[in-house]
């Protein structure tokens, strides 16, 4: 349970002449549900970006179960058994919710079983179902986080990138999709998420790494992490904060 | 032809043809947020292989089409390589440039190749008319419409049912998702070349059979009524692309039938700018749909100027000063008088594309206004020229703008195809208002440039004058550059609606831009008018504008020193090369093309 299924190391990124990342480097074990933390502009999505292959570091190394992806095109990574759950969703507002699920297996060329994962993603997310021949653009943004996540399963990926999930979702949403992020993680996909919010993430999290401008500051169990001090203060809103945790 | 059945045929016929190439254009800008500007070379391109399939191979029509699908499905491929995929990361003005390049190049080829002149094609189908009602259907027209609903249905099975299809549409709502989704969006875009430029190249061959004449500037009317018709149906919507193409072949035909053929073209571009002004996001789109052109602000590159330092400037200017007083230089002193009047053109443009980041496709029509408004009260008024040239100025600043104003609310490429629509309108409405302008005839004997009676007609007053006129304008636009204005300029480029939420009035300072860069390019086209004594709506055509953008980029956008600079290599050096005017678009092509190395121009943009 121990095997190291993704590793950046020494990433250095940059948007023209603005550095974002300074010598990022960071780990996800194979099965956890792994976040990384930090505040606005820290550098999360841009983390992303680059695991993804949608931007190429100016140097450092991605690997992906062993193999370097660094500068691989985003399809391929994707077809490397890697999912996404873009920020903000990017659901295919035009096309139904079927269509945008069926894009989702867009790597895959296992037709039947495809029909048979389709099924049984609607058996996870029943309220997808109501909506699957709705445009995806007239959707809830409960319901559309939920496509998003049923649709980045439905490449059968074995990590799956979230950034920000619960991100302008209703409080009621937001336990939903924690419940629903680690029922996919129980069937043994690995999950490495983006929060701003930490004191979520920490709930579900085994793991969490710290970002701020572009370096991880500090990363631990996430049972410590909730309980550090630093965290707390920064993150959690300090000891006597209760709005951001609740 | 006569009953209104058969200009309903025919319009519809028309449409068809359209619908090949606005379909094309609007599965391209649907994946690629590009005007495809190379998309009527591609259909002329067509058309030429479909004369030499017919007249050297005597191939039959269906092996000709398929050729013509090969060939044309290559070169969209080609396209797509060279024009866009290398500018990916490209501010959004680079690939536009790219593919106005690519077109060119494309079609200067086929005039070095094939001559410039027209040749027939003929329709090698049988020459029956079945008569319907009170108008008649030939065996052309019903393949016309056949090609046009098999190639509908064919896309719309393509984009619904297969795999490709889905990965077409999701690359055109959301290129990174799709890409997360594992799709190959360079392969989509290569795909969509090649099919977009089979079904134009298709056109062109219909196109060339239906009025069996064919010659190399079909291209860019081409691709005007593309882009016309994808405007009506909304940029980068297909079925909106097929019914912009009926709605503007039927317009033209009844425009036709109404007043005339020289109004069919005034016709498109007045439904043009309808729409534009009316519903930007064309007839048929819902509020629902997403702003088309996500881009404010990058759509012109930022970099870092070259400063030239004030006395190299100075020694230049005095070089130019004594310049007519070498012996033995006629010749050159008509050319960098020529120079000089395109100087002023481009720095006019480049105050409006690069500092106000407006990019006009229209430029030269400010030409026309100038040197038909200084021609006609020189000769009509009986205004002494001293007076007629700078009143030509004042003119051109107050319709110019007036005309631009519509245009000032759109962004990026709107501004551009609105621009272009405004280019032509003013050309046909001086070919078609005759009591005025004299119609297609031209204006003859417009008095040489005179100050009192002191009659600058020598090829060295011509030049001093032409030189000074230009001096002063740039003093003057230095200035402006320099002002609080220059400044409100630039920051309605950089982030327009940061300005309007600073309280900043765009459409003012749109207005002032446009009057100030309308003034001196009235001025250039009224001293060009009293220089040539010739002039009619052709003298100055879209390809002056282009010519004039071409100058402005290689300078730097904004870049007042830059245009200068352009605009001197771009006039003189081809005549040092002795290069015959079939090279020059060829070379400007090319400086297009290469500019891809330095985005920011020669001196950088401002
Ligand atoms: N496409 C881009 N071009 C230029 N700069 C960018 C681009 N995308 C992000 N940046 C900059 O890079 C930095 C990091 O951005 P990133 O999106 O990774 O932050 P983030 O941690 O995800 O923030 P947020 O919590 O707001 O989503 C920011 O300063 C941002 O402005
Ligand atoms: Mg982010």
């Amino acid at each position: 349970m121990s095997t190291e299924l993704l590793r950046l190391e020494g990433i250095d990124t940059f948007y023209g002449p603005v550095q974002v990342h300074f010598g990022l480097s960071l780990s996800v074990r194979a099965g956890q549900i792994v976040s990384l933390l930090g505040g606005n502009a820290s550098g999360k999505s841009t983390t992303m970006k680059v695991i993804l292959g949608l931007l190429r570091p100016r140097a450092g190394r991605v690997s992906f179960d062993g193999r370097d992806i660094t500068g691989l095109p985003t399809h391929q990574v994707i077809r490397q058994g890697i999912g996404s759950v873009p920020e903000a969703r990017r659901l295919f507002g035009a096309m139904t919710v079927r269509e945008n699920l069926l894009m989702g297996a867009f790597a895959r060329s296992d037709r039947l079983v495809i029909a048979r994962d389709l099924e049984r993603m609607l058996e996870l997310f029943p309220r997808v179902r109501q909506r699957l021949e709705n445009r995806a653009g007239t959707l809830s943004g409960g319901e559309q986080q939920m496509v998003a996540m049923a649709r980045a399963l439905m490449g059968r990926p074995r990590l799956i990138c979230m950034d920000e999930p619960t991100m302008g979702l209703s409080p009621l949403f937001v336990d939903r999709v924690l419940e629903l992020i680690q029922a996919v993680n129980r069937e043994g996909v690995t999950v490495f998420m983006v929060e701003q919010n930490a004191s979520l993430a920490l709930q579900i999290a085994h793991y969490a790494y710290v970002l701020q401008t572009g370096r991880i500051i500090l990363q631990g169990e996430a049972g410590e992490m909730a309980r550090n001090p630093k965290i707390r203060d920064a993150y959690l809103g300090g000891p006597d904060a209760k709005a951001t945790a609740a | 032809m006569g009953s209104w059945l058969d200009y309903t045929i025919n319009g519809l016929i028309i449409g068809n043809i359209y619908a090949l190439v606005a379909v094309g254009l609007a599965l391209i800008f649907g994946v690629s947020h590009l005007i495809n500007f190379a998309h009527g070379s591609v259909y002329a391109v067509g058309a030429y292989v479909g004369w030499a399939c017919f007249t050297y191979l005597h191939l039959p029509l269906p092996l000709t089409a398929l050729a013509v699908i090969i060939v044309c499905g290559g070169l969209g491929i080609a396209i797509e390589r060279i024009g866009l995929r290398p500018l990916a990361g490209a501010p959004r003005i680079a690939p536009l440039l790219a593919t106005i390049g690519i077109s060119l190049v494309l079609d200067q080829l086929l005039q070095i190749a094939f001559t410039p002149d027209p040749r027939a094609l003929p329709s090698p189908l049988p020459n029956w008319r079945i008569s319907l009602g009170g108008g008649t259907i030939g065996a052309l027209d019903l393949l016309i419409a056949a090609t046009g609903l098999v190639s509908a249905g064919v896309l719309y099975f393509f984009l619904r049912f297969t795999k490709l299809g889905w990965a077409v549409r999701a690359t055109a709502q959301d290129r990174d998702a799709a890409r997360q989704m594992g799709v190959d969006t360079d392969a989509v875009n290569r795909a969509v070349f090649a099919i977009a430029s089979a079904l134009g190249g298709l056109s062109g061959l219909l196109v060339g059979m239906y009025f069996n004449h064919i010659d190399p500037a079909m291209s860019f009317q081409a691709t005007l009524k593309g882009v016309v018709a994808q405007v009506i149906g909304g940029m980068g919507n297909v079925p909106g692309a097929i019914a912009g193409s009926l709605l503007l072949g039927l317009t033209e035909s009844y425009g036709v039938a109404l007043f005339g053929s020289s109004y069919r073209n005034l016709f498109s571009f007045v439904l043009l700018l309808l729409i534009l002004v009316l519903r930007p996001n064309g007839l048929f789109a819902s509020a629902r749909v997403t702003p088309p052109e996500p881009m404010t602000g990058t759509f012109v590159a930022p970099s870092r100027v070259l400063r030239i330092p004030p006395w190299a400037v100075g020694l230049a200017l005095a070089a130019a000063v004594v310049l007519p007083l070498l012996p033995n230089i006629a010749y050159m002193l008509q050319v960098m008088t020529n120079a000089w009047l395109m100087a002023m053109l481009a720095i006019s443009l480049t105050l409006v594309a690069g500092t106000l980041g407006q990019v006009s496709l229209g430029h030269a029509a400010l030409l026309l206004l100038g040197a038909y408004a200084s021609a006609l009260l020189a000769l009509d008024s009986g205004w002494p020229i001293w007076a007629s040239v700078p009143a030509a100025g004042v003119l051109t600043s107050v319709i110019g703008t007036a005309l631009a104003a519509p245009a000032f609310r759109l962004r990026s490429h709107y501004v551009s195809i609105a621009t272009l629509g405004i280019g032509e309108i003013v050309s046909l409405v001086i070919l078609n208002w005759e009591s005025l302008t004299r119609g297609p005839m031209g204006v003859t004997n417009i008095p040489p440039l005179a100050i009192g009676k002191l009659e600058l007609d020598s090829p060295q007053a011509a030049y001093w004058a032409s030189l000074a006129v230009l001096v002063v304008l740039a003093l003057l636009q230095s200035r402006l550059l320099r002002s609080h204005l220059g400044r409100t300029f630039r920051a309605i480029r950089d982030d327009d609606v940061a300005a309007r939420a600073y309280g900043v009035s765009l459409d003012r300072y749109k207005g002032i831009g446009f009057a100030f860069a309308g003034f001196g390019a009235g001025v250039s086209g009224a001293i060009a008018a009293h220089l040539y004594s010739y002039i009619n709506n052709e003298t100055f055509t879209s390809t002056v504008s282009i010519t004039a953008l071409t100058m402005v980029i290689l300078g730097g956008m904004g870049n007042l020193l830059g245009a200068i600079v352009g605009a001197v290599a771009l006039t003189a050096l081809p005549e040092m090369f002795r290069g015959t005017a079939e090279y020059r678009m060829l070379i400007y092509g090319v400086v297009l093309l290469l500019i891809r190395f330095r985005p920011q121009g020669v001196l950088g943009t401002v």
